[in-house]
């Protein structure tokens, strides 16, 4: 079977415009985290580094994503799935433990994440399932049976770890296609009410220090300890950026290691303490044009496979950044998400640069597609 | 470039066109929305966070929480609370930790104490996160810091509860002792923080989770010498729950008594329920040691020890049951009909198989002997020629019944299996044969068979209640701190002996005439007023043959000496204790081991004779807490 077939006019209607965003991007992130680790000590390995390694293989997964047309990939999407569900079980069984959750496949000198993958492979599976199954009328909650099986059996694999904040984003990322697609009101009032029903439950399989958390954000001021300091530093740092910042390596609140998870879910208190309010402005700026013309490509898309896939992946950005925002800025609880692309973590800058590559892919192909 | 496309069916492009534009909207939106909170947070708010941001002062402190008490089914206190006192230093601004600890081994040096810490100054301190210098310190060095504290800006004294063991040495084996969480503990779970204190074995470990407790925060405001000066907010450590044992302090304190200083295990147990009254093992190590992290050269001291004071010989030795072993072969015989209880076989002295001669220790023979007076005798001639008509594969089979070769499943690690020989067994384990004569030292409890004490006692229980295996358990019940009963123990059925009670009964009254008539073995278990029965067994250390072991038996050090085994139970009509005693590397169960089982016996009909001990503690708080001198704030 031939995956690529070479045709001119993908490298002609290249989209340069993603691919700069993307690493302009990545490059604020690798300078911030270049900062967090600058007074780590010396024989800590140089985090910047090991992320920069990350990317470097993210593009080679990108080119690949890229290059061979979406609706082939479409094809094995359920494989790629089944792939990602397998992994998940492998990290139940024999994953890599560290700070008390079991995440992580070891292949000796990498640890990868598998529910990283997930957050895509999600979309993928989702988009052919929609594709398969189009309909003239919105969506019945009965017909949205597989949809919701597919969600949550990773969903279930995730908590499980424990990891609250992936398979949340899961779950909205989903919901969102869904809602993208279009679902029956009543379909959606009847969907809403069960979750109503099931939260209870659910709160009772929470881990203790996630429902610590929960509480803390409904009440910040009873906890000011535990998750309330992770907030206060934040937002101290933050703040004390004024609006043209500290400057690169003087972030006081950073260098002196006042913040929590500096390098990773809090990532964005650092650039914020350093560059002030005029860093922050550009950083979201460019992320505001990046999820705009990831809209703008699921918008032209020439099939509603393109359009899925499209609003998937950029609604997987826009949530991960809205939300982890939100909670450093103190609007939001704490929950572990990162900020896609700037956060360090080596699963989630390999496998969002994957999800770039499968954006371009559906950019570039409307050129080509023939109805 | 704004072609449409047509989808076969479903929603038209229209529709989608105009969800787009509403999710970028909403882009727009939230991103907004988050720019005006950054600009409220950086250019409204700024010079206020700034501000605090440079004296920043905010500290954070864990408060340890009270482990719960473990107490004897009496409601005696065998762990308890002892305030402990560390020096810690917060991270102060413009103070260079080398030089202040400098300045600490200077006051120390006017009264000539050493400064000693546990772990050299990290690297890199979290400005946040006090670092502890020293644990553990002398009410003069408190003094010293507490005196001094205008020239130590950040050091401060903090007082800790640490565990404390009254009986330690006695029972050790059982209690276990705690430590600081260790590293691996740390990055296996999300619950521990690093300084707690966590259970490292025994019933502190398997019980942790309920016996630990809650930690409790502490945010501080403190000044530029480190004072705390406001406190932002608390949470209380919650204490961990109290874990009532079946053990019975006082005969636990008899049975190690009884032993005077041998070296071995011994267990007593309620054979009505499995619950354990007593478990020693000898010797033993002193608990307390470990609890405020023991020396080096200590731990290798106990390590190195030929004698094994770490382990817990009850449950995890493995010896050759010797002649208690002949309770399991009378009851095979007896079920099997190979012989009926009044059977005669000859005893001359000894047993010839093929070439070789197998001896009973009596040489003179006992002449003809039936199934009781084999028992009470202890001879082995007649289980020599018992045990090869039943064969080793039908000997196995009723061992298993009595739970031998398997774990008996009490609440402790480390608990070992034994072993069943079989003739599988073998040839997967060696890659041989069975040979008969194996079968033959099978029979007297020698050769490959391996039990341990516990399971001797389950054995022996089993027989004594009329046939159940119940599970043994340490653990009565478990209370939290202010009363509430959180878990009860609720005894276990693990197996059935499936024996006649004709069986029983000729075993019982051989057992009771192995203690009470002229000649039995174990006469010297005999206690006024009640009916003991029981078993004596010496088990070979080395495989000397009988001869030989005869003409070296003086020469023998004392490693390769015997072990003294006694198995029994009282009293006879309805018993309520089995005892399990093994001395090790003590010669003769009758001579060594049924004296250390009486006096085992004897200090339970005793208690039992002068009424139960005061029920005190029922309710351990305040009780409890308060009665240990040590409240937490």
């Amino acid at each position: 079977m031939i995956f690529f077939k070479y045709d001119r006019r993908i490298f002609q209607n290249f989209d340069w415009t993603l691919l700069a965003l993307v690493m302009s991007i990545c490059a604020i992130g690798v300078i911030n985290i270049y900062s967090t680790g600058f007074s780590l000590g010396d024989n800590q390995s140089p985090l910047y580094l090991k992320q920069l390694q990350w990317m470097a293989m993210g593009l080679v997964f990108m080119l690949f994503a890229f290059l061979i047309d979406y609706r082939i990939i479409n094809r094995f999407a359920y494989f790629i799935y089944a792939v990602s569900i397998a992994s998940l079980i492998y990290v139940a069984l024999f994953g890599h433990i560290a700070n008390g959750a079991q995440r992580w496949i070891s292949f000796g000198f990498i640890l990868f994440q598998p529910s990283e993958l997930m957050k895509v492979t999600i979309i993928i599976a989702l988009a052919r399932y929609f594709d398969d199954h189009k309909s003239n009328e919105s969506y019945l909650l009965r017909e949205l049976f597989i949809p919701f099986i597919l969600v949550m059996i990773p969903c279930v694999l995730i908590l499980k770890q424990p990891d609250l904040g992936t398979a949340l984003i899961i779950v909205i990322v989903s919901a969102s296609i869904v809602l993208f697609i279009g679902m029956n009101w009543k379909s959606i009032l009847i969907a809403a009410a069960g979750i109503l029903a099931i939260l209870p439950v659910a709160w009772l399989f929470l881990k203790d220090y996630q429902k610590d958390r929960l509480l803390t954000f409904i009440s910040p001021e009873s906890d000011p300890l535990g998750t309330g300091y992770h907030i206060i530093q934040s937002m101290i740092a933050i703040g004390s950026g004024g609006f043209l910042g500290k400057g690169f390596l003087k972030g006081s609140q950073t260098q002196l290691k006042y913040l929590p998870e500096q390098q990773t879910d809090f990532v964005f208190s650092v650039f914020a303490e350093e560059w002030g309010f005029a860093g922050g402005l550009v950083l979201v700026v460019m992320f505001l044009f990046l999820l705009i013309w990831g809209l703008r490509i699921a918008l032209h898309s020439k099939d509603l496979l393109g359009t899925i896939l499209a609003f998937g992946i950029t609604s997987l950005i826009a949530w991960q950044m809205v939300i982890n925002m939100g909670m450093v800025l103190g609007m939001m609880p704490v929950v572990g998400i990162p900020l896609p692309f700037i956060s360090y973590g080596g699963s989630a800058m390999f496998t969002l640069l994957g999800a770039i590559g499968l954006l371009m892919n559906v950019s570039v192909r409307r050129f080509i597609l023939q109805r | 470039m704004e072609k449409q496309y047509k989808l076969r069916n479903g929603p038209g492009p229209a529709e989608f066109r105009q969800k787009l534009k509403i999710v970028m909207m909403l882009v727009c939106l939230a991103l907004l929305v988050l720019m005006v909170r950054l600009w409220h947070l950086q250019v409204i708010k700024g010079d206020e966070l700034k501000q605090r941001s440079e004296n920043n002062a905010v500290r954070f402190r864990k408060i340890q929480p009270l482990r719960g008490l473990v107490m004897d089914r009496n409601g005696r206190v065998i762990a308890e609370n002892r305030p402990a006192f560390d020096v810690l230093y917060m991270p102060t601004k413009g103070v260079d930790p080398e030089s202040l600890i400098q300045k600490i081994k200077d006051i120390y040096k006017t009264r000539s104490i050493v400064y000693s810490s546990d772990q050299p100054f990290p690297k890199t301190v979290k400005s946040y996160l006090p670092v502890r210098l020293e644990k553990n310190v002398s009410m003069e060095k408190v003094a010293l810091v507490e005196t001094n504290a205008v020239d130590l800006p950040g050091v401060y004294v903090d007082v800790t509860p640490i565990r404390l063991y009254l009986d330690g040495e006695f029972i050790a084996p059982i209690i276990g002792y705690t430590g600081e969480v260790s590293r691996e503990e740390l990055a296996e779970s999300q619950e521990y923080s690093s300084g707690d204190i966590t259970g490292k074995s025994g019933i502190e470990k398997v019980f942790d989770s309920y016996i630990r407790g809650r930690r409790g925060n502490e945010l501080i405001e403190v000044n530029a010498r480190g004072k705390v000066i406001k406190n932002l907010g608390r949470i209380d450590p919650v204490a961990g729950s109290n874990v009532i044992l079946t053990i019975d302090l006082a005969l636990q304190k008899a049975a190690w008594e009884a032993f005077a200083g041998l070296s071995g295990a011994a267990v007593a147990m309620d054979p009505r329920d499995g619950s354990i009254l007593a478990m020693v093992s000898l010797p033993s190590f002193d608990p307390n040691l470990f609890n405020s992290g023991i020396a080096h050269n200590e731990w290798v001291k106990l390590q190195k020890n030929p004698l094994n004071p770490l382990s817990n010989k009850a449950i995890s030795g493995q010896y050759p049951p010797g002649s208690t072993y002949k309770l399991i072969m009378a009851a095979a015989a007896l079920e099997e009909g190979v012989v009926k209880p009044e059977t005669r076989i000859h005893c001359k002295g000894s047993f010839a198989l093929g070439n070789r001669v197998y001896h009973c220790w009596n040489k003179h023979g006992h002449g003809s002997v039936n199934l009781h007076m084999a028992l009470v005798q202890s001879c082995d001639v007649y289980f020599y020629t018992v045990g090869k008509m039943l064969g080793v594969d039908t000997i196995a089979k009723y061992a298993r019944r009595f739970g031998l070769g398997d774990l008996t499943g009490i609440e402790l690690a480390h608990e070992k299996k034994g072993i069943v020989p079989t003739r599988d067994w073998k040839l997967a384990r060696m890659k041989e044969p069975w040979q008969l004569g194996e079968t033959i030292s099978i029979s007297i409890g020698q050769g490959f068979n391996l039990i341990t004490p516990l399971q001797l006692a389950q054995a022996y229980g089993a027989l004594a209640n009329g046939g159940t295996l119940w599970k043994p358990h340490l653990v009565k019940r478990i209370e939290s701190f202010d009363g509430t009963i959180e878990k009860e123990y609720i005894h276990e059925k693990t197996g059935e002996l499936a024996l006649s009670r004709r069986t029983i009964d000729a075993i019982n009254r051989g057992l009771c005439g192995v203690v009470n008539e002229p000649g039995g073995t174990g006469a010297r278990a005999r206690i006024p007023n009640v009916d003991v029965c029981g078993k004596t067994g010496t088990s070979q250390v080395v495989g000397l043959s009988q001869d030989a072991r005869i003409r070296h038996l003086r020469k023998l050090s004392a490693i390769h000496k015997d072990h003294a085994l006694f198995a029994c139970y009282a009293p006879m009509k309805s018993p309520e204790i089995v005892v399990v005693v093994i001395a090790e590397n003590a010669g003769g169960g009758g001579a060594v081991a049924a004296p250390i089982a009486r006096k085992i016996l004897n200090a339970y009909f005793e208690g039992k004779h002068n009424g139960k001990a005061p029920q005190v503690a029922v309710n351990p708080l305040p009780a409890g807490h308060a009665g240990n001198g040590f409240t937490h704030e």
